[in-house]
């Protein structure tokens, strides 16, 4: 049986960090912390137009924004990364079976809840006084950074020195619609844009022939909170994410109709584009001209969507990498693609990893079963994303963030008070891990712990609005000054809150 | 009374440029000079927010008062002595103010130092005074003015718009030409394009300009289309939102704002019927649908979620769309401080919405109360309860019994259960009492009735339910049995009389059934007296017939119902706006900086939209006016939309403002028709709507008007705009919305079983106003073109430009049948360039130029020439099932390409 190329591929990339070091340090000292090699496209946009950025779009005329509102843009400080994928495990992972080691709990199990940790406290299935469940998985420390990670996850266990922990997040949402929404748009509330068109209004995307903001599912459903985690709530819609699918066309409506050949398509185009232009010169409207762009672009995105999207021309090697399944819908997949679509210049990829919510109230969602299930689906992508990105060098610019909506809770699940055939856990919003990995990231860090049975934070507590503020202070931004009018006042992804979190960053 | 006239208005800013460098003198004006300084440089950090050192500069009496050092920040009459006159000029950078930020200029501080010497006069900001009558500018006689005079000048809206191009130094342009113009206007008013008879005879001079917008304006196609606009504001959507978004029937709403459009129901009496249909004397059905606009709101069914958080949330979101529907104010800043720049406080936010926080609705899963539609038999037994309860001479009690009927109302929602023992609200919905269960329910006033009503299901027999009063040794008030059920009934039940305020302890028994296990599934339980005239014939016959009516299944229509004074909220201030942190409490008011409260309203949501509604109300006229200007002219005269509070965007022509609010009110009785046919019979209405480069960089968003409008058509207009000109458009009227063909895959639902089911014959062609909106889940090619997910009040759709969207109108097929029956029509013209030409005449109707013509045709030769070579791409062509000849496929690809211009999908 030849080796895993995942070993292969991991132990390649230490023999070639170790003869690297320096060359890359020469590389990002010229590119102001940009990284990487595959620059070329992104520096000749940026010289076209050295001066533009979304703060300085007061002159009269049409800019650049104008004709094609993806138009990149710099942001207005020196970033670490240029693109984001962001993989949320939507049912929300338990993180005492995967990262957050409680051998407390494990000698507490089966004993009753102390109520003072149930005074106050809602919960959305427990009722009662709940039993306390220990961990339903071996861990041990990993790596030069001894971080913990259980058995549950053998791969991810060779690149956890790559990411930073946060142990401690914390989100005051406890159902799954608004907790999405919350870790997505900086409220539980819908209306307001997604992280992802956010970043892609300020910083607009790298590949004109592609979206900007790509959003791929897995797990067979869309996310409770549906396409608003996704969507531009009060900014211009132009700016939410486009979902590509692994079934029927990869965007809707990219396939030419039956009958109409590329050739005919390129000539349909060209004859709207004349007479569009001769309705410029009528009426000297610059809507006009982004017209014209607009319809050059959907003929690019034709050829070069379906391209990115195709996996089966990846070699054999990196298929294995994955381990993809063609042909379906799978997070190995998705994967794959969102490593393609970043080094084509896409801006924010967002992945939706549907099936970790843990009641168990069937074999499915029980936490010693499913979730290992669960964790087995997602174990070698992400560790192959990881490694795959680092190889091309494109982890140094792609910020990669890994979390569910909320964490579990260290007691039993007892559904409407009953006892359950399965062992579960319910929603639990005080406390629960996020990691984050890639440029100006930490390696190995870990930040934040909880008390000995991982209920509540205990230090280095960090809330959503930090996550989004560190995202967006990765990115190029202040996430205090990067705000839109809407219905008369200026709003932020981070509200009135949110603090970079120093302790991870590089 | 004082008459302003548009000159010394828009002047103001002017003469006060002038009097910055001559010294004193002239007033300085608080609202148009200082207010701005003060929200520019001051009030982040001295306003409704932040209150640093104690200053504020939001209200008169806050910045008079003293500081926290002690000083005062404004001495009237004595700039010197003003401690924001020293700390603005202070050398050191520690003291002067703007803190950290670069110093205000010399013409500022000046402004404010005569300001203060003058007495520190405060005012209010001009949104907050309701608007005085105003003159229409006469225009000097200037030579050659008038020609363009005749040409421009139409009717009073024009001497206000000319009065300020010719300060300016520009000209308005020519009227459009009249295929133009009809063809802006039938879109504007219908949503559609001209018909071809109307065209011809206005073209034809058989009929004026006036009679084309009469008869647009009479068309049923007027309410479609401006109702679509309305829904976008009342955040109308088919479904409830959050994470299950199951379907609601919502429809007969979206009905309700078609015909209230059509019959131009004045704009104040459809704000009654929408705010408070259900508060007017003897409501009728209509009055109570209209109340669905509030029912727009989102309703949570997700398992675990608590209703009341969402209920809250519902509420809320009514104070944040009234007042910015009515009020163009962001009431939302309000919620969770004191406004930063405009005078509301932060307590006036739950003021208001005490109005609004006492509606029985609850987010509930049934959606409790929906108004219930019988069927013509059970209307007719609905009408003998009516008449019997009559005859014995009790007119109020046919009144409790019709409302139970129509609505099920009043009721005790379930989730108010407390202190369950085994037992619990099954799936966080409905109370579930296993086997020696119990819980209590607080406040239960009964009135007095004997008998309760019940909506559960159970899936077991055998099982006692006894309800006692306080606790398990009290008085049985009631004891029945529960067995199974065919699904959810209505049960009356007898109980016994007790005429205070309960509580009520419920335990279910049930030997039979092991622990654990519901008993039955309650929704809620209510109290009605017996009906009138027991032991008359005949009673029976009409006790089970009302039974029989509570138990039948009837479409229905969530709407908004005030509860009885014994079940009012108290409502309460949230502090930061969190409703887990009540603190005081507030009666409803409205907010003291607009107009004043009259005691001849009843001080309830009634009262409150007779408020919003009254004529001394400064912002729900001017708001009105500026939005359907908006729709007109794609820019409003205050062009934020959303806003007219201090950080608005002055208006570009404040007089025509107030004389469009006034004239609405007074000579049109707030008929919206009326406003709107003065707009579009306006000369500015009227004009060409090209430009030169150098025009359009002089007035880029054509805020002065001194061209026609051009604008991207809406989502919606778009796809009625292409199936109309092909023909496709079906012309069917309301009812349910429908689900045309849209691509596998897109409905993805947790928790759902529905399903998007392709809507057939006809329904697949009606207009997108009827298009099924689910809100987790749009038409996918309507997000596309920028409509909503109607989540939230939209005030204005924001226009983009992506590549997705012309992959809609090339590839949807939609798009595609449309270009093939286009070319359809085509055909019939004749030869390939008199059907071109035909084609490009049907969808913008304008006869097709040279270079254009040169265009299509090449591409017509180019696919003709294509399709004669290859028979394989004409079999099932464009997926519809045809297989035309090469000469109608190369005439349907032209037709795809006219459905894509520029010129189609724009109104100009």
């Amino acid at each position: 049986m030849s080796r895993d190329p995942l070993d292969r591929l991991l132990e390649e990339l230490r023999l070639r960090e170790a003869q690297a070091r320096t060359r890359r340090h020469f590389i990002r000292q010229c590119t102001t912390g940009m990284g990487g090699l595959a620059l070329s496209g992104f520096l000749a946009s940026c010289q076209l137009n050295p001066t533009e950025s979304l703060t300085a779009q007061t002159g009269k005329g049409p800019s650049k924004r104008d004709l094609n509102p993806l138009a990149p843009l710099p942001p207005p400080f020196a970033p670490r990364v240029k693109s984001v994928i962001y993989l949320h495990m939507a049912g929300s992972p338990s993180q005492l079976e995967m990262f957050d080691y409680k051998p407390e709990l494990a000698k507490l199990h089966n004993q009753a809840c102390p109520q003072s940790l149930l005074q106050g406290k809602k919960f959305a299935f427990i009722r009662g006084t709940p039993k306390l469940l220990g961990p339903q998985a071996r861990f041990e420390q990993v790596g030069e950074s001894g971080n913990w990670v259980s058995d549950n996850l053998p791969h991810f266990k060779k690149v956890a020195d790559e990411v930073a922990f946060l142990k401690a997040v914390h989100t005051d949402q406890f159902n799954h619609g608004p907790a999405q929404l919350f870790m997505h748009t900086g409220t539980p509330r819908l209306g307001r844009p997604s992280i992802g068109a956010w970043v892609t209004y300020g910083l607009g995307s790298e590949n004109q022939n592609l979206p900007g903001f790509v959003v791929l599912t897995s797990g067979g459903k869309n996310p409770s909170a549906g396409k608003s985690v996704w969507g531009s709530g009060f900014l211009p819609s132009v700016y939410q994410g486009v979902q590509c699918r692994s079934k029927g066309d990869p965007v809707l409506y990219l396939e030419d109709p039956k009958g109409l050949s590329r050739d005919l398509k390129k000539s349909t185009i060209e004859a709207i584009n004349k007479i569009n232009q001769a309705e410029y010169a009528q009426y000297a409207d610059p809507e006009i001209l982004a017209r014209i762009n607009q319809y050059e672009m959907a003929y690019r995105m034709q050829l070069a969507v379906p391209e990115v999207m195709n996996i089966n021309d990846e070699p054999q090697e990196v298929r294995d990498l994955y381990g993809v399944a063609p042909g379906q819908e799978s997070f190995a997949n998705n994967c794959l693609l969102a490593r393609k679509l970043v080094e084509q210049g896409v801006r924010f990829v967002q992945l939706f990893d549907w099936g970790w919510d843990s009641h168990g109230t069937d074999p499915s969602t029980a936490i010693d079963l499913g979730l290992r299930n669960k964790c087995r689906e997602i174990d070698r992508p992400i560790t192959a994303l990881l490694l795959d990105l680092k190889q091309r060098g494109l982890l140094e610019q792609t910020l990669v963030v890994w979390g569910g909506e909320f964490g579990r809770t260290p007691m039993q699940e007892n559904r409407e008070g009953k006892e359950m055939g399965f062992l579960g856990r319910d929603h639990h919003g005080d406390a629960f891990t996020m990691w984050l990995a890639g440029g100006g990231i930490r390696k190995g860090a870990c930040h934040g712990a909880t008390d000995e049975i991982g209920f509540a934070g205990m230090e280095g507590r960090v809330s959503v609005h930090d996550v989004h503020a560190t995202m967006l202070h990765l990115l190029g931004f202040d996430h205090e000054q990067f705000t839109f009018d809407f219905q008369g006042r200026p709003f932020r992804l981070t509200d009135v809150q949110g603090e970079v979190i120093k302790e991870i960053l590089a | 009374m004082a008459l302003r006239t548009s000159h010394t208005f828009l002047a103001l800013p002017l003469f006060s440029l002038l009097l910055l460098g001559c010294g004193q003198g002239k007033p300085v004006d608080f609202a148009t000079e200082v207010q701005p300084i003060l929200n520019k440089h001051c009030i982040t950090c001295h306003g409704g927010v932040k209150k640093n050192g104690g200053i504020s500069f939001l209200f008169q009496e806050e910045a008079l008062a003293e500081g926290k050092s002690g000083r005062r920040a404004i001495v009237p009459g004595d700039a010197h002595g003003s401690e924001v006159i020293r700390r603005l000029l202070d050398d050191d950078p520690g003291q002067r103010m703007p803190f950290e930020k670069p110093p205000l200029s010399k013409a500022e501080i000046d402004l404010l130092k005569r300001w203060i010497d003058q007495g520190a006069p405060w005012g209010k900001h001009w949104a907050y005074i309701a608007p005085e009558p105003v003159e229409v500018p006469r225009l000097p006689q200037q030579a050659g003015l008038v020609n363009l005079e005749n040409n421009f000048i139409r009717n009073d809206i024009d001497p206000f718009i000319l009065a300020r191009l010719q300060d300016t130094g520009m000209t308005p342009n020519e009227p459009a030409p009249k295929e133009v113009l009809a063809r802006r206007l039938a879109l504007d008013l219908t949503g559609l394009p001209p018909r071809q008879a109307w065209l011809e005879a206005y073209t034809a001079g058989q009929i004026s300009y006036e009679a084309l917008v009469d008869t647009l304006l009479a068309q049923p196609s007027f309410g479609e289309k401006w109702a679509g606009w309305w829904l976008d504001l009342a955040r109308y959507a088919d479904s409830k939102g959050y994470e299950k978004d199951n379907g609601r029937s919502m429809w007969r709403y979206r009905d309700w704002v078609i015909r209230a459009f059509n019959d131009d129901m004045p704009y104040d009496r459809f704000t009654l019927e929408q705010l408070a249909g259900d508060l007017l004397p003897n409501p009728t059905r209509e009055q109570l649908i209209a109340t669905g606009f509030h029912r727009n709101t989102m309703n949570n069914d997700e398992g675990g979620t608590e209703d009341e958080e969402f209920r809250v949330a519902s509420v809320l979101d009514r104070v944040n769309t009234t007042f910015q529907v009515w009020q163009s104010t962001t009431m939302e800043c309000v919620q969770c401080h004191t406004h930063t720049y405009d005078p509301f406080r932060h307590s006036e936010y739950y003021s208001a919405m005490a109005f609004f926080n006492n509606a029985m609705d609850e987010d509930t899963p049934h959606e409790d109360p929906v108004l219930k539609f019988y069927g013509d038999k059970e209307q007719q037994s609905a009408a003998a309860i009516q008449s019997w309860i009559l005859k014995q001479g009790r007119p109020e009690a046919a009144q409790q019994f019709k409302n139970f009927l129509l609505y099920n109302e009043p009721l005790y929602q379930v989730h108010h259960a407390k202190n369950f023992v085994n037992g619990e609200l099954s799936d966080t919905k409905y109370l579930s009492l296993w086997p020696g269960g119990s819980c209590h329910y607080d406040h239960i006033y009964t009135g007095g009735a004997p008998n309760l009503y019940l909506k559960y299901w159970s899936y077991h027999n055998g099982t006692v339910m006894t309800l006692r009063k306080d606790n398990e040794a009290g008085e049985i008030l009631a004891r029945f049995p529960i067995d199974k059920t065919q699904g959810e009934v209505i049960r009356k039940i007898p109980f016994a009389v007790v005429t205070d305020s309960i509580r009520l302890f419920i335990q279910a028994e049930n030997p039979d059934l092991p622990g654990q296990t519901g008993t039955s599934y309650i929704s809620w339980f209510a109290f009605l007296p017996d009906l009138p005239g027991e032991g008359q014939p005949g009673y029976a016959q009409i006790e089970q017939s009302f039974q029989e009516l509570l138990n039948a299944e009837t479409p229905s229509v969530p709407i908004v119902i005030e509860n009885p004074d014994y079940m009012r909220r108290t409502t309460r201030v949230f502090e930061r706006g969190n409703w887990l942190t009540p603190a005081d409490t507030v009666d409803p008011a409205t907010p003291a900086i607009l107009n004043p409260w009259k005691a001849e309203w009843p001080n309830n949501r009634l009262g409150f939209a007779q408020w919003l509604a009254s004529p001394e109300n400064p912002l729900t006229a001017r708001t009105i006016v500026n939005r359907v200007w908006h729709q007109l002219f794609g820019i409003g005269l205050v062009s934020t939309l959303e806003d007219m509070g201090s950080q608005s965007d002055p208006p570009t022509h404040p007089a025509l403002l107030d004389w469009l609010a006034l004239r609405l009110m007074n000579e049109n009785g707030w008929h919206l028709k009326a406003l709107i046919k003065d707009m579009v019979l306006s000369g500015t209405y009227r004009q060409r709507s090209e430009s030169s480069p150098e025009q359009y960089a002089a007035d880029p968003e054509n805020r002065l008007y001194a061209r026609g409008p051009r604008l991207r058509l809406s989502a919606e207009q778009i796809r009625d705009q292409a199936l109309a000109v092909s023909g496709l458009l079906s012309p069917k009227m309301y009812g349910p919305s429908v689900m045309p063909p849209q691509p596998d895959g897109v409905w993805q639902t947790v928790y759902s079983n529905e399903a998007w089911i392709e809507s057939q014959g006809e329904d697949r062609y009606r207009r997108g106003l009827y298009t099924y909106i689910k809100r987790t889940s749009p038409y996918p090619s309507f997000l596309s073109f920028d409509a909503g997910s109607r989540e939230v009040c939209t005030v204005r759709r924001t226009v983009t430009n992506t590549p997705l969207q012309a992959l809609v109108t090339l590839n949807d097929p939609v798009y595609l049948e449309a270009a093939y029956h286009l070319a359809l029509e085509m055909q019939q013209a004749g030869t390939a360039e008199k059907a071109i030409a035909e084609g490009y005449r049907r969808a913008v109707f304008k006869e097709l130029e040279a270079d254009k013509k040169l265009a299509l045709s090449e591409l017509y030769a180019a696919s003709l020439a294509a399709f004669q070579s290859d028979q394989e791409a004409l079999d099932d062509f464009m997926g519809l099932g045809r297989h035309p000849d090469p000469e109608l496929a190369a005439l349907a690809v032209v037709a795809n390409a006219i459905l894509n211009l520029d010129e189609f999908i724009t109104k100009s």
